[in-house]
């Protein structure tokens, strides 16, 4: 395992995007500090923030306070990425495959995309054990975003496929411009008008999904999610409405 | 060698080589679980009529499923690659697919030979079908009237073994059937092994082919038919009145043998006066299973 502790925090938005456990694997550990980043759009390099620890391995811990730290797994393709604390903005964008876990917030754009990009994440599963800012799975092909707390604006806006799993409240204009994919919603959900209802059902996938994260991720899922009735919303229906919010409905 | 007064001939079952898919269904409740797997192993006794071979495996606890909800294990079986998607998709569209508040998953979702079964069925949902990746395997969501049938994309395929077996030859028929009873209970959630067959059991064992019918594949097997004794060659001793078999499939031969085992020891009973197994002078199946090996910790020697 590699491991990255924050020494000298950043005053600034600190760009750690190309800090991937695919790409650390490749690399000693002095090959690691001497990777690039960027502070406050400044060129720096990694070790002058972080103490490195281990080498060559695909199982990444990153600790400290990083509020500031931006793009942490975006465009990863694959290990394992786990942050001890707090997370900046564009947590995994762009990232196709492998798993990051978040344990504090994470800021804007978690598993969303690049600006201007046609789609955000590929593939590999983000989850996040606390709040997320806004447009947490923005524009996501392949995956699955899982927020513990509440997640912001714009959750799963303009979705091609893939999933987001929210345990607390979400934000106004979630799934807005979806084609496909589902946000899943345990708490409250402000719906756009562009969702319509469709039925009050037991989803067979959300339960292998939530026994998934409650087995295989450690996550606490309470049973009523597991079991309960969801009341399914079709959308987005200006566009090809094939998305869908499933609000949790009762036991 | 003698098991409770039973003499284990010395002999050997001879068993095929074979393709395994194990299906995975869970429904609301065990009974609906077992509703469909019945219907979609009826009609699966013999490749010879049926073109597979199917049986339930064992229940599965909640505990053991994919969605937590109660299931069962089938295995399913036939001679080739080819037939055993054509089969698995007729079988599980008609069965599993229309049977009340079930989900289908693979259970062998580490052999590399994947087949499409679930990806062939989507298109029952005519367009309005979804899928969903979870934990790295690929679902398909079929809208129905009662909801939504889940079922997973691809189902793994691998080498299996079919046609294991033992008679049990005794006094009479009542004797072999209580003893046949007595075998299957005991080889009831043997994991790995299926018994195609009735209640487990076959009464019409058969030889290949025919002496006068040239089209039939397989006709009686009068060696072991009590009631031709007198005007055919037997091989039935003297005392013995009617014969049952048991056929089991499995997913590899260990397995096979550990059912046989428990199979064998629990028909030892009175009125059997011995066990014996079919083959075909060991030229055509690739796995044998000599009785008195296999039973080689359960009884003294003869």
């Amino acid at each position: 395992m590699v491991v990255l502790s924050l020494r000298t925090a950043p005053t600034r938005a600190l760009e750690l995007a190309g800090v991937t456990p695919d790409r650390l694997a490749q690399l000693a550990q002095r090959e690691i500090a001497a990777l690039p980043v960027r502070h406050g759009g400044r060129a720096a390099a990694l070790g002058d923030f972080f103490a490195v620890k281990g080498e060559r391995a695909a199982r990444v811990r990153v600790e400290g306070d990083l509020r500031l730290a931006e793009g942490l797994g975006a465009g990863m393709t694959g290990g394992e990425l786990v942050v001890e604390g707090h997370a900046g903005r564009d947590v995994g964008v762009a990232m196709t495959g492998g798993a990051i876990e978040v344990r504090g917030d994470a800021g804007d754009n978690a598993g969303g995309a690049h600006p201007g990009a046609a789609r955000g994440m590929g593939g590999g599963e983000i989850v996040i054990r606390g709040n997320a800012g806004d447009d947490a799975g923005a524009r996501m092909r392949r995956g699955l975003v899982v927020v513990t707390g509440d997640a912001g604006r714009g959750t799963g806006r303009g979705m091609i496929a893939g999933t987001a799993v929210v345990f607390g409240a979400i934000g106004p204009d979630a799934g807005r411009w979806t084609k496909r994919g589902s946000i899943v919603a345990c708490g409250p959900v402000a719906r756009p008008a562009t969702f319509r209802y469709a039925c009050t059902y037991r989803p067979p996938h959300v339960r292998v999904l939530f026994l998934y994260l409650r087995e295989r991720r450690g996550l606490d899922v309470v049973e009523r999610w597991i079991t309960g009735r969801y009341d399914r919303y079709s959308g987005d229906l200006a566009e090809l409405g094939k998305g869908e919010i499933l609000q949790w409905a009762g036991e | 060698m003698i098991i409770n007064g039973v003499t284990i001939e010395d002999t050997f079952a001879e068993a095929f080589t074979m393709r395994v898919a194990r299906i995975v269904i869970t429904g609301k409740t065990a009974r609906w679980a077992r509703e469909a797997a019945l219907k979609l192993t009826g009609f699966a006794t013999s490749v010879i009529g049926c073109k597979c071979e199917a049986g339930i495996e064992r229940e599965l606890a909640e505990s053991e499923t994919p969605d937590g909800r109660p299931g069962v294990s089938v295995l399913f079986l036939t001679m080739d690659k080819e037939s055993l998607p054509e089969q698995l998709i007729v079988r599980l569209g008609q069965t599993v697919l229309t049977c009340p508040t079930t989900a289908c998953f693979d259970g062998l979702p580490a052999a590399p030979d994947r087949l499409a079964v679930g990806k062939a069925l989507r298109v029952f949902a005519d367009g309005f079908q979804g899928s969903k990746v979870i934990g790295g395997r690929r679902y398909w969501r079929v809208p129905v009237m009662e909801g939504e049938f889940l079922i997973e994309e691809t189902f793994g395929m691998q080498k299996g073994v079919g046609g294991g077996n033992f008679l049990i030859l005794a006094e009479h028929a009542d004797a072999a059937l209580a003893a046949a009873e007595a075998a299957v209970l005991a080889m009831t959630n043997c994991p790995g092994v299926i018994l195609p067959f009735p209640g487990g059991v076959v009464r019409s064992g058969s030889k290949v082919g025919s002496q006068r019918y040239k089209n039939m594949l397989a006709t009686t097997n009068e060696a072991f038919s009590p009631t031709l004794r007198a005007v055919a060659p037997s091989a039935l001793p003297e005392g013995v009145n009617s014969v049952l078999e048991i056929v089991l499939d499995g997913t590899d031969a260990p397995s096979i043998e550990a059912a046989m085992r428990v199979g064998i020891r629990a028909a030892c009973l009175g009125g059997v006066r011995s066990i014996s197994a079919g083959n075909y002078g060991g030229k055509l199946g690739p796995h044998h299973f000599p009785l008195r090996v296999i039973m080689g910790n359960a009884g003294k020697p003869a």
